[in-house]
Formats: structure tokens, sequence, C-alpha cells
């Protein structure tokens, strides 16, 4: 029955996608216009499998720090892509896939380098290591890339910030066909790592006790959602609130359970960013609203109902 | 000293409201100028000003196009015209001035472009003890208005006379009739566009060119590509600092080759140092607009 609720509200988000936009199209029209087949449709796909992967990557390093914060952007990636699109943009990187790629490349090093950082003097990913790790790769990225933009003259780079926020406007079938790409091995690592992960909830010591290679499941959970973070980034910029919110959204749908929580966030996570983005198209027609803030307009209140019901208790 | 300042500050307002009531600067001590500026503050000088630094470059345009370049002491690191400002030295970045390099140029004067940032800087100089001038000229009515403040603040008044009559001129000119229709894009992702509160918008319509976009009040707006698609400008038009007729390299993104005018390769690439500030050279500008309307469009 959940399940059946969380399919349908994704495929409604789905339609509310296609349908709804800031430019009219006749119903009639609706499989040939242009509009529709090659923007609005690549554009929920996109979206779906964005918000899912925010949402799948969140759930699993809130288990893998255990720390209910944790959202997929904490870990420095958003630093490292903006860095690297901020690169590109300055040294007039050429093509029309220069900054997408370039923030992509900024993303992995920075996940390199929190991994390593994780792994110093033999934390294993500690939680504490691993978040300071990432809150500091995170602030040096952003340092260089905003003692770039105001040293360099370039007009362009006065824009490069926006990159960052730019939403699923980029969206196209070639771009959806790479991420879709992408996407399966960190899923299927994720989904794979369920079990081990039910077990780290109980505490480092119970887990190795149960049976669980922390060590080699902790390494690919951290590299699975990282990497589906900076895919994320690359194609739509820094979208907040999903990935922390979404996975709290699925606890309370079908609990902590991994084999069923990471699945539902990926379905949640799809079903609110395309709602937002849909929403963030429309409401303000003809101008766009950046799909982070209806996120988190959307997003805050649900969490704040949840904390609710969590203190209530 | 400090106490100095304040008081001949208050005496200034004091000076300005007398002057508002006897119509006219003929009672004020010889050479002393009282102008309100943009933000609607007195702005009392002891003579023309002799070191000004600006921190906006459409206002060190305008300044050289009164012909008071020669004060000017500060320019801002974005300055691109005339060629001769950047001999000036630059003080950094006008949106966020180091009050410290300003002062380092002992200026008479600093003239600032309003903004919730450089009302802060402005705070400061005057405290000070620096005049500053804070002007807002986003329109093309604005470029006159400001030219003959500039000219009156530095003591070239027939120079700012001269461009605000240009200006008057060019705005008397009745409207063409609208041959085309155009989309500025400045960002492509978010697709950013030009609406109708920047002059860009009035340099096209005066070039018989109908912004798509004329609707939305801000200067600029972030929208989405469907919208420009539903649109359908005939040309999309680009402010760019590169020279060179390479169509911008976001146009071949597949998700762009949705809007007519991108496939058709119709841009209007508009160098930025004479359509990216409003400044007197405007009738310059609408002629270049007209003359790369009649291009053939750009292979893509």
């Amino acid at each position: 029955m959940k399940w059946l609720l969380l399919s349908a509200a994704l495929l409604a988000a789905l339609l509310a996608g296609i349908v709804l936009g800031p430019a009219a199209v006749p119903l009639s029209d609706l499989l040939h216009s242009p509009i529709v087949i090659d923007l609005r449709l690549p554009r929920a796909l996109l979206g779906i499998l964005v918000g899912g992967s925010l949402g799948l990557a969140g759930a699993s390093l809130q288990s893998l720090v255990r720390n209910p914060l944790a959202d997929p952007f904490l870990l420095g990636l958003s630093g490292g892509a903006g860095l690297g699109a901020v690169l590109a943009i300055a040294l007039h990187a050429g093509g029309p896939w220069a900054i997408p790629l370039a923030a992509f490349a900024g993303a992995l090093l920075a996940l390199g380098l929190v991994f390593r950082l994780g792994l110093v003097g033999g934390a294993e990913l500690d939680p504490r290591i691993l978040l300071l790790g990432g809150v500091a790769v995170g602030a040096f990225c952003g340092a260089v890339m905003t003692a770039i933009v105001s040293l360099a003259e370039a007009s362009e780079l006065r824009n490069a910030y926006l990159w960052l926020w730019g939403g699923l406007s980029g969206a196209s079938w070639d771009g959806l066909r790479v991420v879709a790409l992408c996407l399966p091995i960190p899923v299927l690592v994720l989904l794979a790592a369920a079990r081990p992960l039910d077990l780290l909830a109980l505490g480092e010591e119970p887990a190795r006790h149960l049976g669980a290679d922390l060590r080699a499941v902790k390494r690919r959970v951290y590299l699975a959602a990282s990497f589906l973070t900076a895919v994320s980034v690359a194609v739509a910029g820094v979208i907040g609130f999903v990935g922390l919110i979404v996975p709290h959204l699925g606890r309370a749908l079908v609990g902590g359970r991994h084999l069923r929580l990471l699945p539902a966030s990926f379905l949640a996570g799809g079903t609110l960013l395309v709602l937002a983005d849909t929403l963030a198209r429309t409401v303000v027609a003809p101008r766009e609203l950046p799909v982070g803030i209806v996120t988190a307009l959307v997003g805050v209140p649900l969490f704040a109902l949840l904390l609710r019901r969590w203190t209530a208790y | 000293m400090r106490r100095w300042a304040h008081r001949t500050h208050l005496a200034g307002g004091v000076i300005a409201l007398l002057g508002g009531a006897c119509h006219g600067a003929a009672r004020q001590p010889a050479g002393q100028l009282t102008l309100t500026d943009d933000a609607g503050r007195p702005v009392q000088l002891a003579g023309p000003a002799q070191r000004v630094v600006s921190l906006a470059p459409s206002i060190t345009e305008l300044l050289f196009a009164i012909g008071a370049g020669d004060r000017v002491v500060g320019r801002t690191v974005y300055d691109q015209y005339p060629p001769a400002a950047l001999q000036v030295p630059s003080v950094g970045d006008g949106l966020n001035p180091s009050v410290e390099a300003i002062v380092a140029r002992h200026p008479d004067l600093v003239l600032l472009y309003r903004s919730a940032h450089t009302d802060a800087a402005a705070q400061q100089l005057e405290q000070l003890g620096v005049a500053t001038l804070v002007v807002r000229h986003d329109a093309l009515a604005d470029i006159g208005r400001t030219a003959r403040l500039l000219g009156r603040a530095t003591g070239r008044d027939s120079g700012g006379q001269a461009v605000g009559r240009s200006l008057d001129s060019l705005l008397a000119q009745p409207l063409p009739p609208v041959r085309t229709r155009i989309a500025y894009v400045v960002w492509d992702s978010p697709p950013i566009v030009i609406g109708a509160g920047s002059f860009l918008d009035e340099l096209a319509r005066r070039a018989g060119a109908e912004n798509v976009f004329h609707d939305i009040a801000t200067p600029s707006a972030t929208v989405s590509i469907e919208t420009i698609v539903a649109r359908d400008p005939d040309w999309i038009a680009v402010v760019r600092d590169s020279a060179g007729d390479a169509p911008p390299a976001w146009s071949r993104r597949p998700e762009w080759r949705a809007v007519r005018a991108v496939r058709e390769g119709r841009f209007l690439l508009l160098p930025a140092d004479l359509f990216g500030q409003p400044s007197a050279r405007a009738p310059e500008a609408i002629a270049r607009f007209i003359e790369l309307l009649s291009h053939r469009p750009l292979a893509t």
C-alpha cells in the first residue's frame, strides 16, 4: 500500500511536470509539441533521477555517519563542483559541455580528498573525521573559488555562482542518457549494502560482532553515495534540502530498515524534486524560481511536522 | 577634526535648505556647490571636484564623455571604456568598494552607483570627510540627467549639457515601427534574460526590435527555455567581451536547439564595451544594433 502510494505520487509528479509549464500547450498537442518532448519530458525525468539520487545518497550517508543532519553536500562536493565550474569559466574552456564536465571533475576531486582524509591515521571513515574533513574540503574549495571570482576580470565570472544554483534548466535527452548510464552501479552498490547498514545502525562494535565487514561496506557506501551526488551536482548544480529531508520522510513512511528505506528515499526524492521544479517553473511565470528555494519552501514545513511527531513521544 | 567635518556637514544642510528657499545658488559663498544626488541627499562641495574616484564603469565612461576624464584619479577593475580610462589606477571592485584603496587616491569626490552595498561605503567615506555623490542611471532617460549632474560636480557644465542635449534629442525622436522581435540572453544555465527595467530593452526598441520579455519589469530575470521557445524571438541578442562571430558555446547544447532563433543561428553579438552599460554612446549603440539586424544568420 505504501509502495503503491509512493509510486503513484511519483507518477503524478511526472505527469504534472509534463502537463504544466509557463508556455501554454494544448492537451491535444501534448505528444507532438517540441516544448513537451524536448524540454519538459527530459527535465522531469532528470528531476526524478537527480532527486532520487540525492534522496538515496542522503539516506545512505546519514546511516554511514550515523547523523540525522548529514546532507549529500555536507561532505564538500558542492565546493569541489563550484571550483571546477569556475575554473572552466575562467580558463575559457570551450564546448557546450565544458562546465558540467569540469564541475564533475571538481566534485570527484573533493570526493577523493575527503575519502583520503577519512582514512588518515587509520580513522577508517570515522564519522567525525569524515564530517570534519568534508566541511574543511568544502570550505577550502569555496575559498579558492571566491578568490578566483574576485581576482579574475572576466565579467562572465560574476555569473559563475549562478551556475551552482542552475537547477534542472540544462536538462536534455543527451544529458539524461549520460546520467542514466552513471546511476545503476552506485544505486546497486547502495542497495546491496542495505543489510550491513542495518547492522551499522546498532553501532560499530555490535555490527562487527554480527559479522559485517565494516571496512569494505563503509568505503563502498561513501564512494557510491558521493558519486551519485557528484553526478547530480554536475547536471543540476547544488539542490538543497532534498538529501536532508527525504530520508526522514522515508523513515516516517516505511521505517528504518534500509532495504525499504533506500528505495523509498529514491522515489520520494524524485517526487519532491519534480514537484518543486514544476512549481518553480510555473508559480511566477514567465519568470522562474531557483528550484532550491522551492525544495526548501516545500520540504521544511514537512520536516517541521516530522520533528513535531518525534518530539511528541 | 571629526567634529569639524560633522559641523560643516550640518552647515551644508542648512545652506541647501536656504538655497532651495531662495531659488538658486547665487547666495552661496563663491565657488561653493550644492548638488542633490540620486539618493536625495544634498551634497556640499567647496568647488568643482578636482580629484574624482568613480566606482562604476558607466560613471567613468560618462565622466570621460563630458570631458572630465582628466579629473578621474580612480576607477573600478571592471572598467573597459574609453581606453584612456584604463590609464587611471584601479581601486578594485565598485560594488564592494575598498574604502582604504579609495582614500589612498586622495579624492575630493567619490562617485558611486546606488545600491545596498554602496550605501554603506558612502557613509564610511562621508565619516572620513570625503564627499560622495550617489547616482543611479538605469534607463536612457537617466543618462542625460546624470551627465548634467556630473558636469556640475566637476566644473564641466558645458560637457554635461552637450551630452544631456544629445540624449534629449535621441529620446525626443518618435519610436520606429517594430520590425522584429528579440530576446537578450545574458546567461544560459539558468537562462537569464533582460526585462523592461534595463536600458538594453530601450536600445532594442529604438532600433525597431521589440524585446519579447518587455513584460518583465525588472532589469533581468530567470526564465525557462520553454518560455523563450513559446515567445519565439526572431533573434537572440548576446552581450559579450570577446570579439569574433562564433555563436555562444551554449547554443550547441541540445536543450537550446528547441529555440528557433538558436537553430537558425540568428544571434546579435553585441560588444560589451558599447552595450555593457548605459552610456552617452547610446545613439551609436542603436545604429550598431540596426546594422547587426541586417546581417545574415551565423552558421551553427
